[in-house]
């Protein structure tokens, strides 16, 4: 989960990585407040999840009430390269000595944690990467030992600034610290001191359930704004270990639900709707035999869209997924959904209890009258995905037969 | 012959008398796999399919003697604990079967392992299987023989389900497998798709490899690396699935932890660099069985 740059620097605060004071507003009545805790110039940041929001003029200093509201005015609440400004940071103006790029991710080759530095800060690092990569160090440490002072100092690394680094990334699960820039400031008659001027933190997943205290806003998969149903969808997770069902879900502009199972197995779902020219309306996927009840949420969820033309269940053949409770979990989903879906239904699954699950399945689609399409193992994903998208547009054409009668 | 598991393979469960634990200790038996016994903490004395339960896994070694394989069956907080201990106690491979353990904790376990000699299988793991032979974790549920076969073609693959998938095609397009193995679909994974080429081309067996590739990661990268430097010089047939995803902003993970879009090399670089080592890059997945024909 990527987080917003004031979120960051308040992870920062917790292990003594100090900020430029500032004040963080979601809405124009907030401001008057906060301009009372600050002193000109401010400097105005939208929060948005993607990057290059400098180069993009999020980023400005305001030198008087004018520029501070039209700044506001401007971009609270507005689109900002196809994402809602919904919170705006104006912090103090420190006084730069130098900027530095600092990172810590992991290496997913060497399997440990490694450490970027590069004394020319504040600008693009991938540019730096390119035009002057011997310009960045890295640092390759132990997991358990943590970057250690000596070999930081031996590099030429602000060695204090890297470990209150690491202690972020490993107390916070992190997949990726970065502050760009970390800036070397000097306030009069003080000594002078490392400041995080920016922040980019992305959190491990699978870590944040160890940290409730954090409080960290949800965040969409693409968007920093998650949708009605990626929010419930990740909800079926949070309440329930077993198995995984909508932890991934992401919307998409077309008209054909998907519900398929995997990791693997749903981008092969995916790319052969695509392939086939469908549209589908979302990803999402289940797997690891959750129980039955996820699944129905899920359908619930998924079929919740309105305009659709299809829906495709569609997964591998599975190894310990119980293919009888997971679909029956789609059923106790389906016949909920209002209106009643008309719209065809093609599922291709295989694995343990296939054969009772299709009978099943048979059963239900004769006795309610939905239109539901079966396909085993002998049957490629590809092929059920063709096969969903031209019944999908034989059912888009009676759609629109039936509204000109 | 085959890799990673065997006839021989002495299994040892953690977490045996949990739901999925028990269960994949029963698909074990069934399948004439040498499950020895298990360890669940508090649960020392009781029996699971008539085999014992231990509390630790020293104690389980103490009573039992060495086994081959630890298979780790806790939940995702409790892997660390878990698995260190089968680290610790020098079990030659430990699979993790667990999804959504924190990369910090794997970081930690791969870490241990290393310095101490031992090979991780995932975590996210489905396990391994050399049909007609044995295996470890739940891989082919109750019934294997539905979709593997015994051969000549080394499978594998992050995702548990396309393992049996990629089965089901293979022997079905008339070819068996020699090993079949579902690595994990987690960021930090321990036996890459390298450390199975290499081993997969000491195995007098295998003949082929078919690689199921995803967007995100390296692992296909370094697969190509050991081909131009003649590390492995078998066939080698790889699909790379998650082509749509590279319309979606950078850093969006999918379904595996490890899926992650923008991460290391793009799809086009990743087939670049497969066809220029010399690796077949499968254009639809139900082409696989073709190009195994033409390879071997």
């Amino acid at each position: 989960m990527k987080l917003y740059e004031f979120e960051g620097h308040k992870i920062f605060s917790k292990v003594g990585i100090e900020s430029p004071f500032f004040v963080v507003i979601s809405k124009v009545e907030e401001l008057e407040q906060a301009r009372r805790r600050l002193k000109f110039p401010i400097v105005c940041k939208v929060q948005v999840l993607s990057g290059k929001r400098g180069k993009s003029g999020g980023v400005k200093v305001a030198m008087n009430e004018k520029q501070l509201k039209d700044f506001v005015g401007e971009f609270l609440g507005k689109d900002f390269n196809g994402e809602e400004v919904r919170f705006i940071e104006l912090c103090k103006k420190v006084d730069i000595e130098a900027e530095n790029y600092i990172s810590i991710t992991y290496d997913t080759v060497l399997k440990s944690p490694f450490l970027l530095f590069c004394a020319a800060g504040g600008v693009d690092i991938e540019e730096v990467k390119k035009t002057d990569p011997q310009a960045i160090i890295r640092y390759d440490f132990d997991v358990f030992a943590g970057p250690v002072k000596k070999e930081l100092e031996k590099l030429g690394i602000p060695s204090d600034f890297a470990m209150r680094l690491w202690d972020a990334f490993s107390k916070y699960d992190c997949r990726l610290v970065e502050v760009n820039p970390f800036a070397l400031c000097r306030a009069q008659g003080k000594p002078p001191k490392y400041v995080a001027v920016d922040s980019k933190i992305i959190l491990d997943d699978a870590g944040v359930s160890r940290h409730r205290d954090l409080n960290v806003l949800p965040k969409g998969e693409v968007g920093a704004v998650p949708t009605v149903r990626e929010l419930q969808a990740r909800e079926i997770d949070a309440e329930d270990y077993r198995g995984t069902a909508g932890s991934k879900f992401i919307e998409f502009d077309g008209d054909i639900a998907v519900l398929a199972s995997g990791g693997g197995a749903s981008l092969l779902v995916m790319d052969s709707m695509f392939a086939a020219g469908g549209k589908p309306a979302n990803y999402t996927e289940y797997s690891g035999n959750p129980p039955r009840e996820k699944v129905e949420k899920l359908t619930k969820i998924a079929l919740s869209r309105e305009g659709l033309r299809g829906c495709l269940v569609a997964g591998a053949v599975a190894n310990f997924t119980d293919i009888f409770e997971t679909l029956s979990g789609f059923v106790d989903g389906l016949v909920q959904v209002k209106p009643k879906p008309a719209y065809p239904i093609v599922i291709r699954r295989g694995g343990p209890r296939l054969k009772e699950a299709y009978e099943m399945l048979s059963l239900l689609s004769k006795k309610e009258g939905f239109d539901i399409h079966l396909y085993g193992p002998e049957t490629p994903i590809s092929v059920a995905a063709k096969k969903m998208v031209e019944l999908s547009e034989k059912f888009k054409k009676s759609q629109v037969k039936s509204a000109k009668l | 012959m085959a890799i990673l598991v065997n006839r021989e393979t002495r299994i040892l469960i953690q977490g045996i008398t949990g739901k999925q634990g028990s269960r994949a200790c029963s698909e074990i038996l069934s399948y004439g796999g040498n499950v020895v016994g298990g360890v669940t903490p508090g649960k020392g004395g009781q029996e699971v399919s008539g085999l014992p339960v231990f509390n630790t896994v020293g104690e389980a070694l103490t009573a039992l003697g060495a086994v081959d394989v630890s298979m780790v069956y806790a939940p995702p907080l409790i892997v660390l604990e878990a698995a260190c201990e089968a680290v610790n106690s020098k079990v030659p491979l430990v699979h993790i079967f667990a999804e959504n353990v924190p990369i910090l904790d794997v970081c930690r376990i791969l870490t241990l392992a290393s310095k101490a000699g031992v090979r991780v299988l995932g975590p996210n793991s489905v396990g391994a299987i050399s049909p007609g032979e044995g295996k470890i974790g739940s891989i082919g549920g109750p019934d294997p023989d539905a979709v593997f076969s015994r051969g000549p073609v080394g499978v594998i693959s992050k995702s548990g389900g396309m393992c049996s998938e990629l089965g089901n095609l293979i022997t079905s397009g008339g070819f068996g497998q020699s090993t079949v193995v579902g690595v994990g679909g987690d960021l930090l994974i321990g036996i890459s798709f390298s450390d199975l080429l290499l081993e997969f081309e000491k195995d007098r067996q295998t003949k082929c490899v078919v690689a199921f590739g995803e967007v995100g990661g390296s692992s296909e990268v370094e697969a190509a690396k050991l081909m131009k430097e003649g590390k492995f010089t078998k066939p080698f047939i790889v699909y790379l699935a998650g082509r749509f995803a590279e319309k979606l902003p950078k850093d969006t993970a999918l379904g595996h932890a490890g899926a992650i879009v923008g991460l290391e090399a793009t799809m086009d670089e990743k087939i670049k660099i497969l066809k220029n080592a010399g690796a077949v890059v499968a254009e639809n997945f139900e082409d696989i069985p073709g190009l195994i024909k033409s390879a071997i």
